[in-house]
């Protein structure tokens, strides 16, 4: 039959719908991530010299390097310019404390890359925050590196912090909470305590949770409900027992408390994807950091409360709004 | 008046629409008009090959409840009666007209003032005589949607819904639904008479039936017509400049906060009949001046147009005809999409042409065209954020990747309305409504 149409013509592009799309990629994601851990870095830059920068250049190198080995060895397509290795790598540094030797770095850096997201198929296909994964294997392993800390020695305009020798949490469970009447709460609040590179300057990594917020990078339910159910179950016990328990807002402020609400419980893949389940899975996050913080065996709980509640995630997806249009099944 | 429910989407960037509003097309000088939608379904042709046609003469008709008649949109002659394709790729009897270049019209067009004393029944037979289709989706002949349940319905059988319902509630949809239309805007600033007119008629045809007129944000009707819809008892409904508000399930929703029963529902079930404001005004011609459907008003944009441009296009202009004579594009196109940017479809030909359900014509050269990849989901939740059906794009798509088509029904995919939103916020670029459609395809031939 002859055809309506000819086919001779230059042939049309033909795809389904839709025709346009956002201009936002993975590797706008990753590397607008990157940008709001920019201030943390240079905070901790700021507080504890060139060994930070130093750490973190090592951390970043590592892991590129492990996840284009792993795509070469599975033959996967090289992704290594989406930015989510160099993401992996700078968060691994920011939890670390600057003394760590490099091997230990370069240890952890490589298992949270390889054991915790490379071998499960990559970006996204992980049950397990990669970069808790790593941290809590050198933790376990490498104990004693891992809980060296050094003073912060301001590059300038500030006195260095001298009040307390480690990080605010470890003061309170070794010395109790007389310790930290000292203490003034800006220096808690803009970093000037020992702690680990990224999480000790709060005012930093707020800056940076904030600008994920307003670029729509990530949304407040992990972040909020982290951080007020935390902030609430201390209340409770510090109404009780003011002498055993600590101001909340100490808590809030120390530690990784911010940096894990902003930046580890919001790692894409690992974490609910509905409202309602995000909100439950920050909740979990926050009680259980608080219980490890109180009763626990380790002295900040923010990690393991993450890994635990990743696991989790798959159950709070069932947890999710109404679709529209159902109705109940007619007999 | 509001909205009384809120619904998850995008906003696109505002589009430049040029003016004049509506321009007139050249006259065609061939028009192939399709006699149906499908293979299956189409009228019996009327006319012979080699039989002199006027403008508006009848071509095409059936018995069929559901199929509109055809009218020829030029005067000439007809050279051919056979198969053509339609923007589906699908074959449609068709007939084709080459122009005599007079436009000589099958009588003269008599405008009857007093159209609103007529008998329901009579409006309702000029309607359906005139072939005036409701585009949807899904698309129907208009009078089939002011059928009330006691007349014919078989069409309105359906599962497990016990019985559909009267319409008490029209929505003349004046919104703009997706980048490149820009109809409806113009039809509501320049037609305000024949919307009056319209409205009317509708409720003279559904007595007790309110009427809602649901306009964009920018969508500004002037001050005479808001103060005649107030006097004729219609709301104005203002809705926000958000996708998918145009698109009719989440219509209906905000402006009733009613929901289509779904997977197997419609707006029938619930009452509801929502009407384009551009078929508004073809229902206005087909009782008020007895005219047949023969033109559609159709957004051009893309390639290279800085602005949307508006024509009114004689139905059965084949669409590379119809680039020729315009000479508006910049830019050679490789797409040509028929509808709107978001849920369009891309033909795979130009030399289809223009029907009643055509509202849009977007056309993007090489470096307007987007791809999809496909990369593997990163699980980042973007598309779960913005569904307006509230479903889990990212476990459907997934499913429906791997073959997992009755996992996916039990995510509730066959309530999947298909604005496109997904693929549109996929940072990955996958190509997510075309999973989609493709697991409802295979569940649908279970």
């Amino acid at each position: 039959m002859d055809r309506a149409i000819s086919l001779g013509k230059p042939m049309l592009r033909v795809s389904v719908a839709p025709h346009i799309l956002q201009k936002i990629t993975t590797s706008n994601l990753m590397y607008n991530t990157l940008i709001a851990l920019v201030p943390a870095l240079l905070a901790g830059i700021y507080f504890f010299g060139f060994a930070a920068l130093k750490l973190a250049l090592i951390c970043m190198v590592t892991a590129v390097a492990c996840e284009a080995g792993m795509q070469g060895l599975t033959g996967r397509k090289l992704a290594i310019k989406n930015g989510s290795g160099l993401l992996l790598g700078l968060l691994f540094a920011l939890i670390c404390s600057p003394e760590i030797p490099w091997w230990t770095a370069v240890a952890g850096t490589a298992i949270a890359v390889i054991l915790g997201r490379e071998i499960y198929g990559g970006l996204g296909n992980n049950p397990f925050n990669p970069v808790l994964v790593g941290w809590a294997v050198a933790r376990i392993s490498w104990s004693d590196h891992m809980t060296t800390w050094i003073m912060p020695e301001p590059l300038f305009g500030l006195e260095p912090g001298g009040y307390i020798e480690y990080p605010p949490l470890e003061v309170i469970r070794v010395d109790g909470l007389e310790a930290l009447v000292d203490l003034p709460w800006l220096d808690l609040f803009i970093g000037n305590v020992p702690g680990t590179i990224g999480t000790v300057s709060v005012a930093a990594v707020l800056i940076g949770g904030i600008y994920l917020l307003a670029r729509r990078i990530i949304t407040w339910h992990v972040p909020v409900s982290f951080l007020a159910s935390a902030w609430l179950f201390g209340l409770i016990f510090w109404l009780i027992d003011p002498e055993t328990y600590a101001n909340p807002t100490i808590y809030i402020l120390s530690g990784w408390m911010v940096l894990g609400a902003f930046f580890l419980a919001t790692d894409k893949g690992t974490v609910p994807v509905t409202g309602p389940g995000m909100i439950i899975f920050g909740i979990g996050c926050g009680l259980i950091t608080m219980i490890i913080r109180y009763w626990g065996g380790f002295v900040d709980g923010v990690a393991f409360a993450i890994l635990l509640m990743n696991a989790t995630t798959p159950l709070l997806d069932r947890v999710r709004p109404r679709v529209y249009g159902r109705v109940k099944e007619v007999a | 008046m509001g909205p009384k429910a809120s619904f998850r989407g995008v906003s696109f960037p505002p589009q430049k629409v040029s003016n004049p509003a509506i321009e007139d097309a050249p006259l065609p000088q061939r028009v192939v008009l399709p006699l149906g939608e499908d293979r299956d379904r189409v009228c019996q042709p009327v006319v012979e090959v080699g039989e002199q046609v006027k403008t508006g003469q009848l071509v095409g008709q059936s018995a069929d409840f559901l199929l509109a008649p055809v009218h020829s949109s030029i005067s000439g002659r007809v050279t051919d009666i056979r198969p053509w394709f339609d923007q589906k790729g699908g074959e449609v009897l068709s007939v084709i007209v080459e122009s005599d270049g007079i436009d000589s019209w099958q009588e003269e067009l008599r405008s009857d003032e007093r159209f609103l004393e007529r008998a329901t029944v009579q409006i309702l037979a000029d309607l359906k005589a005139s072939g005036v289709v409701e585009i949807g989706p899904p698309a129907m002949p208009l009078h089939a949607k002011f059928a009330q349940p006691e007349r014919p319905k078989e069409f309105l059988f359906l599962v497990g819904i016990p019985r559909a319902k009267m319409v008490d509630t029209v929505i003349i949809n004046g919104i703009d639904a997706e980048p490149g239309m820009a109809t409806k805007k113009a039809i509501l600033q320049k037609n305000s008479s024949e919307i009056l007119a319209g409205i009317k008629i509708i409720q003279k045809l559904l007595g007790s039936a309110r009427v809602v007129l649901a306009v964009g944000s920018n969508g500004s009707l002037n001050s005479p017509l808001t103060s005649e819809l107030a006097g004729l008892g219609v709301r104005v409904f203002q809705g926000k400049d958000k996708y998918p508000l145009g698109l009719n399930p989440i219509l209906i929703k905000c402006v009733t906060g009613r929901e289509i029963p779904l997977p197997d529902g419609s707006e029938q079930d619930i009452g509801v009949a929502v009407v384009d404001a551009v078929t508004l005004v073809h229902l206005v011609e087909a009782v008020r001046d007895r005219k047949p459907q023969v033109e559609k008003v159709v957004s051009v944009s893309g390639a290279g147009m800085s602005a949307v441009k508006n024509f009114k296009v004689r139905l059965g202009t084949v669409i590379s005809d119809l680039v020729e004579q315009l000479e508006v594009l910049k830019g050679e196109p490789v797409k040509v999409i028929a509808g709107g940017a978001m849920t369009g479809d891309a033909l795979f030909s130009a030399d289809i042409p223009v029907t009643k359900e055509t509202d849009a014509l977007v056309f993007q050269t090489a470096g307007e065209a987007k791809s999809f990849s496909p990369d593997a989901c990163i699980n980042c939740g973007m598309c779960v954020r913005h569904c307006p059906a509230k479903l889990l794009p990212n476990e459907l798509s997934k499913y429906c990747e791997f073959s997992m088509f009755e996992e996916a029904r039990d995510e509730y995919l066959l309530h999947c309305i298909e604005c496109g939103i997904c693929a549109y916020v996929c940072p990955e670029k996958r190509p997510m409504l075309h999973l989609m459609r493709y697991g409802k395809r295979e569940l649908s031939l279970v």
